[in-house]
């Protein structure tokens, strides 16, 4: 007989041991609020039956933990997200240097980066204006309250960047928010947040987000510039050339010789490739990173 | 000797695999308005009387799948009693999937009765 949704939950993580940490966090929060769900329903309709029956009644309707978990885990081997699709890695290393460009992940990874800029600089404010309010006004009463909701947005950033990492990087990360229980009180709850290095981790993610996401932008944007102006170069040349300004001896300095535009286009155009490729690789880095912090063991 | 109930236990689940998907999302299509898990648990509890044909826990990864897939969407959204429920509803892709899906199951129906009954 299970006592508790608590026991439940703690069981059903042990089942899952071993599974995806963002699938585990899923199926807990799937369970916690079903479970919560149809006992309060059953006990509604039946006040006079025992708690801890009525509750093993629903979860024989829901299914055992083991039960649980196999659902879960015959489900999740058969989703991957939509970016961690497997990528034929049979062809030549070539042809997987110049496929960069088909690529969604790599496309997605460059994307992310860009965005890293804006959510960085946010997570950043966030997490120096939250903490420092919440430390400077903690001596008063009203300031636990306040660390309580700068600690919960903490918790539902950490949720909402996992969707983002997940859709631009495909990198598995919970879909729910994480199971919390319901009947502390607001003291206990801020407790457990703070005591939580979950928490922590999200707010340090929060920092080197806002480091990253600048290194991210500056180089994603220079070396698209410099791409862009090495391929662009020997067209404006010629156009500076035949234009009327040259005449009036206000133009034209020439940078490089005639032979030399092929080389110029071919070198923006591996250059931009080489960083494409990069961009992929250093999605990938993020995502781990993002997943080590911001997901719970 | 194989367990019969055992082998039955299997067969029906390996049967729910493909069916669970179908089903939730004709659910979906059906219903009015946005449905948590526990609502649709309970619908499909009044749909199949007596006989359980999977366990409610099941759903939700189905559910999940879907979701990644884009045939459904979900938001949070708070309850009164206990913690926020995720309400799920079909999408524009979802009600076209669903239509070969139907196709796809009329053609089964008929095949595997048809095997049955050896007709």
């Amino acid at each position: 007989m299970i006592k508790s949704i608590e026991e439940y939950l703690d069981l059903l993580k042990n089942e899952l041991q071993g599974s995806d940490a963002a699938t585990v966090q899923d199926a807990l929060s799937d369970a916690e609020e079903h479970l919560r769900a149809a006992l309060a329903n059953l006990l509604e309709k039946q006040p006079e039956r025992p708690e801890e029956e009525a509750l093993n009644s629903v979860i024989e309707q829901y299914g055992s933990p083991a039960e649980t978990a196999s659902a879960y885990g015959e489900v999740e081997r058969r989703t991957v997200p939509q970016l961690a699709r497997a990528n034929p890695s049979t062809e030549s290393v070539i042809a997987r240097f110049f496929g960069v460009y088909a690529d969604a992940r790599a496309w997605g990874a460059l994307l992310y980066m860009l965005i890293a800029f804006v959510t960085g600089v946010f997570y950043f404010t966030w997490a120096v204006t939250g903490l420092s309010i919440s430390l400077s006004f903690s001596i008063f009463i009203f300031g636990l309250p306040l660390a309580l909701l700068f600690l919960l947005s903490v918790r539902g950033l950490a949720l909402l960047e996992g969707r983002l990492v997940e859709a631009l990087l495909g990198v598995r990360m919970p879909r729910r928010p994480l199971f919390t229980q319901q009947n502390l009180k607001w003291i206990d709850r801020l407790k457990e947040l703070a005591t939580d290095k979950h928490t922590w981790f999200s707010i340090l993610y929060m920092f080197i987000q806002f480091i990253l996401g600048i290194v991210y932008f500056v180089v994603s944007i220079t070396i698209f510039s410099v791409s862009v102006s090495l391929i662009a170069s020997p067209f404006l040349q010629e156009i500076m050339k035949q234009s009327s300004l040259m005449d009036q001896g206000l133009c034209c300095i020439v940078l490089a010789p005639t032979w030399s535009y092929p080389l110029l286009i071919l070198g923006g155009f591996l250059l931009w490739t080489t960083f494409m490729n990069l961009a992929r690789g250093i999605g990938q880095l993020h995502g781990r990173m993002a997943k080590g912090l911001l997901v719970t063991d | 000797m194989v367990d019969s109930l055992t082998v039955t236990k299997k067969f029906q689940k390996e049967l729910n695999a493909g069916i669970a998907s179908l089903v939730l999302l004709s659910v979906l299509e059906k219903s009015t308005e946005p449905m948590y898990g526990y609502q649709i648990a309970k619908l499909l509890e009044d749909y199949s009387g007596d006989a359980s044909f999977m366990k409610q826990g099941a759903l939700y990864p189905v559910l999940h799948s879907l979701e990644n897939g884009g045939l459904l969407e979900s938001k949070v959204e708070p309850s009164v009693s206990g913690p926020p429920r995720r309400y799920y509803e079909i999408t524009a892709e979802g009600k076209e999937t669903l239509v070969v899906w139907q196709g796809v199951w009329k053609q089964m129906k008929l095949f595997v009765d048809k095997a049955i009954k050896g007709a």
